[in-house]
């Protein structure tokens, strides 16, 4: 039994309680630090957690590998179909220009990386991806899989990034129709559960009217995001606001638990996206 | 006994961390926690709280600090039960288990802030309960375990 006032332990005591207000205020602390101390403590301790992190990447790698090969040569093949067709467009594209004397497009740069999610609290819709800073991303780079945009990323330090899910609250995507008839702005709606989270195109105007089963691409305005990343496919209304506003519900082309390998976007570079052949063809 | 939690601290960040499981898996650490924290005194049960807690922010960082306080705090109740609480009865360990770690739940929801947090009914109530069912069926088998192991 512990003793109290001024007995033998009394002072045992008191130092005890004086360390227990001393951690109290140290955790409340942690809450209240600047960002960059935040990040400089956590990527500290992520060393700590090294074995743990290293095993995650093992694991992740393991899975990708075990991608069926008939998977990756039906992607191949409509990947070869794909460029076929685009050859002819960009060199379509490039004469046009030409003939208007406007400057070549840029195009994007990307790195390749695995994604991989600590299961620990709080950090549900986050993601880590094993490139950084010394890779050339940056915070706010997209983050994309081959079915589409997956998130975007949210802090980018030397050797990974940390990056959110169209799931989580704070995503916000510029969006338009595949055919570009339509503007709207693609949310994350948060539902009474997990399950009830749902991709809202917002901010139609009542007038325009939006089809089932279209296709829904960002739309490359507000600079965050390339134009023409598929997000999803309109499945229904979501909400009308009078006769003004619609919203509509989308069926999203990534899966972002179900993401491995992803791509990250780094910046614009005029020499990255060439669909010319490696002689040079159309340069 | 702290061999058993020195495990279960290693076996949560294998779980959650090395194979990537979230709910799946049962809160270890917190079990882990909640067993010290009884042989512990305050101030030590409050370290050690708050040694976890960090090693939980060190994987978020929208909402870093949440899990040392939730941790710190559960620590420390943890080590004023043994003072309130002799815990001879069969039913006392998963009733103290499933109390600490809704409690964490909630101070971690609390914490966590609003623009990053879940609706209370499905984060704090439904999973709550669920999570703390889930861990206190885990210290049964836990203790069963290690009575088992200390009479050989």
């Amino acid at each position: 039994m512990p003793s109290y006032g001024n007995g033998p332990n009394s002072g045992a005591r008191t130092r005890d309680l004086a360390l227990t207000c001393l951690t109290l205020l140290l955790a409340f602390g942690t809450m209240y630090l600047p960002q960059s101390t935040q990040e400089r403590v956590s990527t500290l301790l992520q060393e700590g957690l090294r074995p743990f992190t290293a095993l995650q990447g093992l694991v992740s790698e393991a899975g990708a590998r075990r991608v069926r090969i008939e998977a990756l040569q039906a992607e191949l093949d409509s990947l070869s179909k794909m460029m076929s067709t685009l050859r002819a467009v960009t060199d379509e594209n490039r004469t046009l220009r030409k003939l208007l004397d406007l400057e070549e497009e840029l195009g994007y740069d990307y790195r390749p990386a695995t994604i991989s999610r600590p299961g620990t609290p709080g950090s549900e819709s986050t993601f880590l991806v094993n490139v950084g800073t010394r890779d050339g991303v940056q915070a706010s780079a997209p983050v994309l899989s081959p079915a589409g945009l997956v998130g975007v990323i949210r802090d980018a330090r030397s050797s990974n990034a940390v990056g959110i899910d169209w799931t989580h609250p704070d995503f916000r995507s510029s969006a338009m129709l595949a055919d570009g008839s339509v503007y709207g702005m693609v949310e994350s709606r948060r539902g009474d559960f997990r399950e009830d989270d749902r991709l809202i195109l917002n901010g139609i105007p009542y007038h325009q009217e939006v089809g089932l089963g279209q296709v829904v691409l960002t739309s490359g305005l507000g600079g965050v995001f390339p134009r023409g990343i598929a997000i999803g496919t309109v499945l229904g209304i979501a909400e009308e606001e009078g006769a003004w506003r619609k919203a509509y519900v989308l069926d999203p082309a990534a899966a972002p638990g179900a993401a491995t390998h992803v791509l990250v976007f780094v910046r614009e570079s005029s020499d990255s996206v060439n669909l010319s052949d490696s002689a040079g063809e159309y340069r | 006994m702290w061999v058993g939690v020195l495990v279960l601290f290693t076996l949560h960040f294998v779980l959650h961390i090395g194979l990537s499981y979230g709910r799946e898996a049962p809160d270890l650490l917190t079990l882990g926690l909640l067993i010290a924290a009884r042989e512990l005194s305050l101030g030590r049960a409050a370290g050690l709280g708050f040694v976890t807690g960090l090693l939980e922010d060190a994987m978020s960082l929208l909402a870093f600090g949440a899990n040392s306080i939730a941790m710190t705090l559960v620590a420390t109740g943890g080590s004023v039960t043994r003072d309130l609480f002799v815990g001879d009865s069969r039913l006392f360990f998963p009733a103290y288990v499933f109390a600490g770690k809704w409690t964490r739940d909630l101070i971690h929801w609390l914490a966590m802030g609003p623009e990053v947090r879940q609706p209370f009914i499905e984060q704090a109530v439904v999973e709550g309960s669920l999570g703390a069912i889930y861990v206190a069926g885990i210290a049964v088998v836990f203790s069963i375990v290690v009575s088992t192991w200390s009479q050989r």
